[in-house]
């Protein structure tokens, strides 16, 4: 009678701890995901913090380039006024496409691209860039596998318990994907 | 790509770590019991108090100190943040993709292209390259080598790999002591072979004595070669793509060799010495560049 009682302690010991391992697990990965979103955030905050640094080193040199300078500004303010990750992203990407004809155009000037504030910006800039993508990918890399985990057997039967949902991934807007046209 | 569970990988890591600590642990008391026995006589208590002492002592700064232990025995320098811009941008911006937390970076001054990482978990982690890695490799192939490298951080190699080093070095110590002493006794006619006891006991002790430090570093350099391939594979994941690393290996190939203390030789990312095959701590550079074309 006594080993009776062992197992069945033993088995609900078992049952309980796999509950417990489920829900750690998809509370540990929405963490993850929430710090890589913060991330992002990070870097965006401090791209948009060095735009008034960059315009005000070019403003001497590109006195004629007015379109693009209010191009960047209006970036700026979307990205300050944007409000969820997918607007902050879109107004990134806008921003990201503004600095890229700014550096464009600044290889046409030659005082400005000797300029040591101004390569230094640029270079800043180009790895925030990089820093933007690389957080982008792990918030995604999160999100796979906390959806991989939501939508196999038996996580998901853990997470309609739990009440956790799949997740969106941050797509790429249709605009960055496309290959830029070269005219002449 | 062949698929690898990295989670299983930083387990086994883990455990492979603290079984090593066990083994080493009980391999030196029995060393340290031995040599109490064989020449200690009056003195077997103190011997083997002091000796326990000191094998402890030994580990848990191994353990602790093993980073800084690396840096110095290279004679590295902090790499600043003003002067080495692209290097700390380069490995933020991996840290970020990989979700580790930012290693302290170093740089030693040499001119061949190569660079390791140490430490005992991520939170205290290093990594170093050699001024020629920065000057002869391009941004990409600079952050293949980084992804490379934070990719043994991530799998908790450095703990693994700058454990043994620390760890068969010190057996190899206490070997060479016993023997050495076991020699001199035996010359001045020491009490050793007064008894069969003592005359097992010894051989015992010899054999462990000749056997431990071989055995470890063969398990140590087999181990070291299995994890190079598992890191250039999870650079890749960092990084999405192998272009980088591959370009940096194939710019290894024509390294001549550095002169570095055989016991930081196994965390380098390219083998810094030339050896012979079966001591090699790394696979040879076109096998992992093949798998990488591959993925």
């Amino acid at each position: 009678m006594v080993a009776i009682q062992i197992w069945i302690a033993i088995a609900s010991a078992t049952v309980a701890g796999v509950f417990i391992l489920y829900y750690n697990r998809f509370v540990r990965l929405t963490h993850q995901i929430d710090n890589s979103l913060a991330q992002i955030n990070v870097q965006l905050k401090k791209r948009s913090d060095l735009i008034p640094n960059l315009l005000s080193a070019v403003k001497g040199y590109m006195k004629h380039e007015k379109k693009i300078i209010t191009e960047i500004t209006n970036a700026r303010k979307a990205l300050v006024s944007a409000k969820g990750i997918e607007d902050k992203m879109k107004a990134g990407n806008q921003m990201q496409s503004a600095l890229k004809s700014i550096f464009a155009i600044a290889e046409g000037y030659p005082d400005l691209k000797a300029n040591t504030n101004f390569l230094q910006l640029q270079q800043e800039l180009s790895a925030i860039e990089d820093k933007v993508a690389y957080a982008r990918q792990y918030y995604n890399d999160g999100i796979m596998s906390y959806n991989v985990m939501t939508n196999m057997v038996p996580g998901k039967w853990f997470a309609t318990m739990y009440g956790f949902k799949k997740r969106e991934y941050l797509k790429i807007p249709e605009a960055a994907k496309v290959v830029p046209k070269i005219e002449f | 790509m062949q698929r690898l569970s990295f989670h299983e990988e930083i387990r086994k890591n883990k455990i492979s770590s603290y079984l090593l600590i066990g083994i080493v642990l009980a391999v030196l008391l029995t060393l340290v019991y031995t040599i109490g026995f064989v020449l200690g006589g009056d003195y077997f208590f103190f011997i083997i108090i002091f000796g326990t002492i000191l094998s402890l002592v030994y580990v848990v700064g191994g353990y602790y100190k093993s980073a800084d232990l690396a840096i110095a025995s290279v004679s590295a320098k902090k790499a600043s943040g003003t002067e080495f811009k692209q290097y700390h941008n380069i490995v933020e911006g991996l840290c970020l993709a990989s979700g580790l937390p930012k290693p302290k970076l170093y740089i030693m001054n040499n001119q061949q292209i190569n660079a390791f990482a140490s430490g005992r978990d991520p939170q205290h982690a290093v990594i170093c390259v050699t001024t020629g890695t920065l000057d002869k490799l391009t941004k990409q192939e600079l952050e293949g080598v980084l992804a490379h490298e934070l990719s043994h951080i991530a799998n908790y190699d450095i703990r693994f790999m700058t454990l043994t080093a620390v760890l068969v070095g010190m057996i190899a110590i206490i070997s060479q002591i016993f023997l050495r002493s076991l020699f001199w006794s035996s010359i001045t006619g020491g009490r050793s072979s007064r008894n069969n006891n003592n005359a097992i006991l010894m051989i015992i002790g010899i054999a462990l004595a000749v056997l431990a430090p071989i055995i470890v570093a063969l398990v140590q350099l087999a181990i070291s070669r299995k994890r190079e391939y598992a890191a250039d594979s999870s650079a890749v994941k960092f990084m999405r793509t192998p272009t980088g690393l591959m370009g940096a290996l194939k710019k290894i190939h024509y390294n001549t060799p550095m002169k570095v203390s055989g016991a930081v030789a196994p965390l380098f990312l390219a083998k810094p010495t030339k050896e012979k095959e079966w001591f090699m701590t790394h696979p040879p550079l076109s096998k992992r560049i093949a798998r990488l074309e591959r993925m």
